[in-house]
């Protein structure tokens, strides 16, 4: 294990010559905190889809931060998996948004408020 | 059949182990089986008689014959009998035994309580007169009852034969448990029987009274077994009387001055007063009467309102071992008091029938006092005549019942006697009247005198009292021979008059011959019914046998204890033998150097003159009939009524039986209903409650938090922000 | 295998007739339960009655079921087991027969799970191991709520939920104390961990070396889950509901068989696991009970639903039942287990007879029904008969059993000889004990409510002028009338039945007539037969009462045994 971790920073620059990982995760709350207020005040349900997207990308820098400040690869792995689940869900969520418009010809999310069940 | 079922009786018992320490008992005393065996038969044959749709009078012959023959097998036990009780064993009912290790030591108890009958002559006597008179008044049933020839004949035979099973078994048990099935059994046909005419309300709801009221004297019997069982280990008899005779209980302690002596014969004194109809209990008897009359003959005059007194006689070592004698003079009290307030009830009262019923209850508390003077001779024979002309009393009732559409009024019927085809009814009644008011050389006047002689005769420090208990009773003799000869003079002398009952409406909801529901009582010719020859049979024969029981009296008994023979005759001697053999203290009192009993002949002689005389002068029509002294000249009316208005609300009250239903209604029955709807309201909105409460609780909780999900997908992010900013702001707090 | 097969058998059937043609479904039932029925009477023959306290019939060697656990299929009877499965199984051939024209709608389904509920019901008596208990037990509470939710009266939906959710929530309670005894067994032999065993012989034993403390909760767990199926005050209002509710058949496997269940469990489980407890709090128990017996009858006697009263008469009388089991000793041990037999037979013929009006009147109300012996002589006369043996009567089965519960709490004092009862020593027939005769005195009194409140209903429903529901062949013509047997009015409103019990129904009845007449009359073998668990249990009490170890859980009875000199 500590050859491979070794063989594998050999071929990077420096660890956090500039920017530290207080940086990062600053650039990570501020994307998060706007996509969670865009997600609360917008209606649209695409501005709150985007915005989702926002706040994951925002956990995903965080992710790929820690990785590099831990100096291991766990981080990248969740966010290769993250982009994944993210496209997928996109694609499903745009699909379905379609469909919603096309029933009440709106894409506010209040006119979905029925489906409380 | 019933060879069968004798032989198969006789295997069982030859099958079980006898353990009494009595020798197994001779071939005569087994015979006694039979009687049980024979009614259960019968019963089970009228049952058959009713599935097969049986429209004779079948049921009654097969019963009448099968009683008789029950009568025949007593009597023939009786005959062989040599005075020494026996057992006769018939098959083992609850019985078991279990080994529990005491102290290191294994011992066994056992439970045992069989069908064995045990066989002295108090059974016997008893046994007579109950198998003799069943079948007397089965006979006369047989016409009684013709009206409803069928599915109802074949019920009220069945319930009759099961009365005699029961009562069997009562008064032969061998155990107090077997004692106990026949005194529920009695109740059991007391209440179909009382009920018989099923559709009218007042005979279920009397029915139903007289056995919830028998209940709650059955739990003081109940109790009281279970005392004994306690104390004794046992509840056999011969078990029983051999502990109580040398005077230990069952772990071989001196039962002398302990709670065995003191509490148990309370518990029995109470479960006797419940189905002798006594003092509190008394209330279910008079409205027994709404049962058929010749129901009211056997089971509530003759038979079985007497098992209180045969039960007291029966476990009177029992009583006596108390020193105090605290439960005998609560005995002989409460006899006395009964007596005297039966007969207030009834000299007021107009009901021919339940004058007789009042009367019951009222020679019960006669009973009941001369067990508790330590007269049980005097009480055994009081209950022996008063079978008898109680039950010829009853008989004639029934016969003018039967023949006047069920007219019981004695405002409405007068001269009864003089009647086509009631000659004989009217000397029946004349001689259970003498008798019942104990005029002289009669059998009740021999009867009623022994417990009378003996209030004067036991000192007062033995039964607590024992003087006023007889002053008590002497008054009420008096009152007995007025009321009783009230209801004969108005009804069966004097000027023929009568006013026919409303019939199938009336008492007995009996229907006439020949004039069924159509009949109206204000417009149609109504001919009086003069009872048929069974009915006349069974009135002749009970007269002869009321008559006849005077006889034992001068019978001679046999020596029994001590060098005094045994007075009371005959009855005298076959109590001696039996467990309610007891050393009656003599003499204690004289009255012109004549002895108590002397004495007593014209003291109760007199007493009764005066109360008979009263009664001629107030109620007796002008004329010899009235013993010339009378003046009534027609049924409603008489110089008594002119004595109403002076004793104002007294007569109200005692017409009302002194408002004793009322009150018990009122302190007992009311607050007890009116509890059981409250207990019922907590059973559904508390403890019910309660339960919807805990199973409602997840479903309340999701309810009021629902409005949280209100659909809006804003709200449920801004739940989630919040939620995260609680779960940041924990892991700061806790991290710093 | 006999008692495999007598719990096989009717699962088999009940398969069966789930996929067999609708009209054979009650054929085979009636198959389904009558082999196991002559099979059982088969085994009652090979059964040793004479060492009734020894398990038997079970197989040699106990088939592994879950080993790693220790759960065994392990099966086996005592007497006590076998007479209860014998009620069981002579009620499954009556079940059956009584439903055979109350039951039109989904039969095969029915039927399907009428036999299973046998099979389950068998299956809880014949256990020697916990797990297949608490299976058995648990599982019939499947087809019961299915047979009451489907096939029950207007209110059956509530009346199921609630008949399993309450038994349900207090039956997991009692799996944990019955699981801690285990877990508890298994850590305490031999000191270190000697795998799961759920044997109730093995757990039987270890259970008593518990301290005070845990059997007090183990106890509390304990009848927590039984006592609901008793049921015992104040955990009864499920019964009422779900007897009322049920259908006929339902009624009486309920009132016959499932409330048997909690008895016996408490027979086999709470009396020898956990004696100290069960000697500290008898005293509350009996407490229960006799409320329940008085407060069962006085709300018996307001009721104006006859099938209703009948299922609050259960209440009381199974408070009977209950007091005789805590007298610890043998009369009233004897007589409880005798009256989980009697009161299955008395009170199921009762709940069948008021099917039988239901189906041909459909109603259950007081006040919609009288003086039904007009009309129904042969039905009024089975009524009065098992009125009477329900009420006790002397001669009948109730009286035996409730005599004994009651002589058995009458004599369970320490005071005797002391005190009130003063006297030179210890009464030959008393028994050592915390109750006495007071506990009788006041549970005797149950026995007038009782009387009070069957004979007001039979006085209603039975005697009186004829009623019927909606004027229906009422007799207005005065009394003395004889309704005709073929009246076409009455059997326009009976539902296709004649107006008196037809010959299926009274062949439905007369086995229990025959039984209740039977065992009042000679109920010796019975008695004896019972002897054998009956004194095995009790000597461990009576030993212990008569010698209190040191400890707060004794030291009460310590004291009344001092007391006495």
């Amino acid at each position: 294990m500590i050859g491979l971790t070794s063989l594998a920073q050999a071929a990077y620059p420096e660890p956090m010559a500039g920017a530290t990982l207080a940086h990062y995760l600053a650039v990570s709350a501020i994307m998060f905190v706007l996509g969670l207020i865009g997600f609360l005040t917008r209606r649209n349900l695409i501005i709150m889809f985007l915005c989702t997207e926002l706040m994951f990308q925002a956990a995903g820098i965080a992710l790929v931060a820690f990785g590099r400040y831990h100096l291991n690869f766990h981080g990248q792995t969740f966010v290769v998996f993250i982009l994944t689940v993210a496209a997928a869900e996109a694609a499903m969520a745009l699909a379905l948004i379609v469909l919603l418009f096309r029933r009440k010809e709106s894409l506010d999310a209040r006119s979905w408020e029925d489906l409380k069940g | 059949m019933l060879d069968g079922l004798a032989h198969m009786l006789v295997t069982l018992g030859d099958g079980g182990a006898l353990s009494s320490g009595i020798a197994r008992a001779a071939a005569g005393a087994d015979l006694i089986k039979l009687v049980p065996a024979i009614t259960l038969g019968a019963t089970a044959m009228c049952g058959v008689f009713a599935a097969m749709k049986v429209k004779s009078k079948l049921p009654a012959w097969f019963s009448v014959a099968s009683l008789a023959a029950c009568f025949g097998v007593v009597l023939a036990v009786f005959l062989g009998h040599d005075g020494t009780p026996r057992v006769a064993h018939a098959f083992d009912w609850i019985n078991f035994s279990w080994t529990i290790s005491e102290n290191r030591a294994s011992v066994t108890h056992d439970l045992v309580s069989n069908f064995a009958f045990y066989v002295d002559s108090l059974t016997l006597l008893w046994m007579l007169f109950v198998t003799g008179l069943a079948a007397l008044i089965a006979l006369y049933a047989s016409e009684y009852m013709s009206h409803d020839v069928g599915a109802g004949y074949c019920r009220f035979f069945a319930a009759f034969n099961l009365f005699v099973f029961s009562m069997s078994c009562l008064v032969m048990g061998d155990n107090l448990l077997l004692t106990f099935l026949g005194w529920e059994g009695v109740g059991l046909c007391s209440y179909l029987l009382i009920g018989y005419y099923y559709t009218k309300d007042s005979a279920v709801a009397a029915g139903k009274k007289a056995f919830i009221m028998n209940r709650i004297g059955d739990l003081g019997f109940v109790l009281g077994l279970m005392s004994t069982y306690v104390a004794f280990g046992t509840l056999e008899y011969d078990r029983l009387f051999d502990l109580i005779g040398r005077g230990v209980d069952g772990a071989g302690q001196p039962i002398t001055g302990t709670w065995v002596v003191q509490v148990i014969p309370f518990l029995f004194a109470i479960g006797a007063f419940g189905k002798s109809a006594q003092i509190f209990f008394y209330v279910w008897l008079p409205d027994a009467m709404e049962g058929p009359t010749p129901v009211s003959a056997l089971i509530h005059a003759a038979t079985m309102v007497t098992a209180g007194v045969f039960l007291i006689a029966r476990l009177y070592p029992l009583f006596a071992a108390d020193d105090a004698k605290l439960a005998l003079s609560f005995v002989a009290w409460s006899g006395a008091l009964t007596a005297l307030w039966a007969a207030t009830i009834e000299m007021a009262i107009f009901d021919i029938k339940r004058v007789m019923g009042y009367s019951t209850i009222s020679q019960l508390g006669f009973m009941f006092a001369g067990l508790g003077l330590l007269t049980p001779t005097g009480a055994a024979y009081h209950t022996f005549t008063h079978a008898f002309f109680k039950a010829t009393l009853f008989l004639g009732v029934g016969a003018v019942m039967h023949g006047f559409g069920g007219q019981l009024d004695l405002r409405r019927l007068s001269g009864v006697a003089w009647m086509r085809g009631f000659g004989l009814v009217g000397v029946a009644m004349l001689i259970g009247s003498i008798n019942l008011s104990g005029v002289p050389g009669t059998a009740g006047f021999f009867s009623k005198d022994m417990i009378l002689a003996q209030g004067f005769t036991t000192p007062g420090t033995t039964i607590w009292g024992a003087q006023a208990v007889g002053w008590i009773l002497l008054v009420t003799a008096g009152m007995t021979a007025y009321y009783t000869f009230r209801t004969y003079f108005r009804v069966y002398v004097g000027p023929k008059e009568f006013t026919p009952g409303e019939d199938a409406h009336a008492h007995d909801d009996h229907h006439g011959h020949g004039h069924k529901e159509d009949f109206d009582p204000t417009t149609a010719e109504f001919d009086p019914h003069p009872p048929g020859a069974p009915m006349k049979v069974a009135i002749g024969l009970g007269m002869a046998l009321t008559l006849l029981a005077a006889i034992p009296y001068f019978m001679g008994g046999h020596a029994a204890r001590g060098e005094h023979a045994a007075p009371g005759g005959w009855v005298g001697g076959m109590v001696a033998h039996s467990s309610a053999a007891y050393n009656t203290p003599h003499e204690g009192f004289s009255f012109l150097g004549l002895t108590s009993h002397a004495a007593m002949y014209f003291i109760s002689a007199g007493v009764g003159a005066v109360g008979l005389l009263i009664a001629a002068y107030l109620h007796g029509p002008k004329g010899w009939q009235g013993l010339w002294i009378g003046n009534r000249t027609e049924a409603a009316t008489s110089r008594a009524d002119a004595l109403v208005p002076l004793l104002g609300r007294v007569v109200t009250f005692a017409r009302n039986k002194w408002y004793v239903d009322e009150i018990y209604d009122f302190l007992i029955v009311k607050p007890l209903w009116v509890l059981s709807h409250v207990l019922y309201f907590i059973d559904q909105w508390v403890v019910d409650g309660l339960v919807n409460l805990f199973g409602a609780a997840p479903g309340m909780t999701g309810k009021a938090i629902r409005p949280t999900q209100n659909g809006e997908l804003h709200g449920y992010a801004a739940w989630m922000a919040g939620g995260l900013a609680v779960v940041l702001l924990v892991v700061i707090l806790v991290a710093t | 295998m006999l008692l495999a097969a007598l719990i096989l058998i009717p699962l088999l059937f009940g398969v069966l007739i789930a996929f067999a043609p609708d009209g054979r479904a009650r054929t085979l039932a009636g198959l389904g339960t009558t082999l196991p029925l002559l099979l059982g009477a088969y085994v009652a023959t090979t059964f040793d009655w004479t060492t009734g306290e020894r398990m038997q019939l079970g197989p040699m060697e106990p088939a592994a079921w879950m080993k790693p656990l220790g759960i065994t299929l392990s099966l086996g009877v005592d007497s006590v087991a076998l007479l209860l499965v014998l009620l069981t199984l002579l009620l499954g051939p009556i079940c059956v027969a009584a439903s055979a024209t109350a039951i039109t709608t989904r039969v095969r389904t029915y039927y399907a799970w009428l036999l299973v509920l046998q099979a389950a019901m068998t299956g809880v008596f014949c256990a020697r191991d916990l797990i297949v208990f608490y299976i058995c037990f648990e599982f019939t509470l499947i087809p019961m709520f299915v047979l009451i939710s489907l096939w029950g009266s207007t209110n059956r939906k509530k009346a199921a939920i609630k008949f399993f959710l309450f038994t349900f929530t207090g039956s997991v309670i009692a799996l944990a104390g019955l699981v801690y005894v285990a877990w508890y067994a298994t850590t305490t032999s031999g000191g270190k961990f000697a795998g799961w065993t759920f044997d109730i012989g093995v757990l039987e034993s270890a259970a008593r070396t518990m301290s005070a403390k845990q059997q007090a909760f183990v106890l509390l767990a304990l009848m927590a889950g039984f006592a609901v199926k008793v049921p015992l005050f104040p955990v009864h209002t499920w019964l009422p509901l779900a007897h009322t509710e049920a259908p006929t058949a339902g009624s009486v496997i309920l009132a016959g068989v499932l409330l048997k269940l909690g008895t016996y469990a408490l027979y086999r489980f709470v009396l020898p696991f956990v004696p100290l407890a069960v000697v500290e709090y008898a005293p509350l128990i009996a407490l229960l009970s006799i409320v329940g017996i008085l407060y069962g009858g006085l709300v018996c006697w307001v009721q104006t639903d006859v099938k209703k009263l009948v299922a609050y008469s259960s209440v009381a009388h199974l408070g009977f039942c209950i007091l005789g089991m805590f007298a610890l000793n043998n009369t009233g041990l004897t007589g409880s287990i005798l009256y989980m037999i009697n009161h299955g037979l008395s009170t199921g013929a009762l709940f069948l007879l008021i099917g039988m009006v239901y189906e041909r009147h459909h109603t259950r109300s007081m006040k919609e029904l009288g003086g039904l012996a007009k009309r129904m002589p042969v039905w009024a006369t089975f009524m009065v008969f098992f009125v009477m043996a329900s009420v006790g009567l002397p001669g009948l089965n109730g009286f035996v059993s409730e005599f004994l519960c009651l002589l058995g709490a009458f004599q369970a004092s320490s005071a005797w000889g002391s005190g009130v009862w003063h006297s030179l020593g210890v009464q030959k027939g008393a028994t050592p004990g915390d109750l006495g005769p007071w506990f009788a005195a006041v549970a005797g009194t149950g026995m007038i409510v009782a009387a009070m409140y069957l004979l007001i209903m039979v006085g209603r429903v039975v005697w009186g002028k004829l009623v019927l529901p909606h004027g229906h062949g009422a007799d207005n013509h005065g009394h003395g009338h004889d309704v005709p047997a073929a009246d076409s009015h009455a059997t326009e409103s009976t539902g296709g039945l004649p107006p008196d019990l037809t010959k299926r129904e009274i062949l439905t009845l007369l086995p229990l007539a025959a039984l209740c007449l039977a065992l009042g009359l000679y109920p010796k073998p019975v008695l004896m037969a019972l002897q054998g668990p009956v004194s095995r249990t009790v000597s461990m009490y009576d030993e212990m009462l008569r010698n209190p170890r040191p400890g707060p859980a004794v030291e009460k009875s310590a004291a009344a045994e001092r007391g006495a000199p």
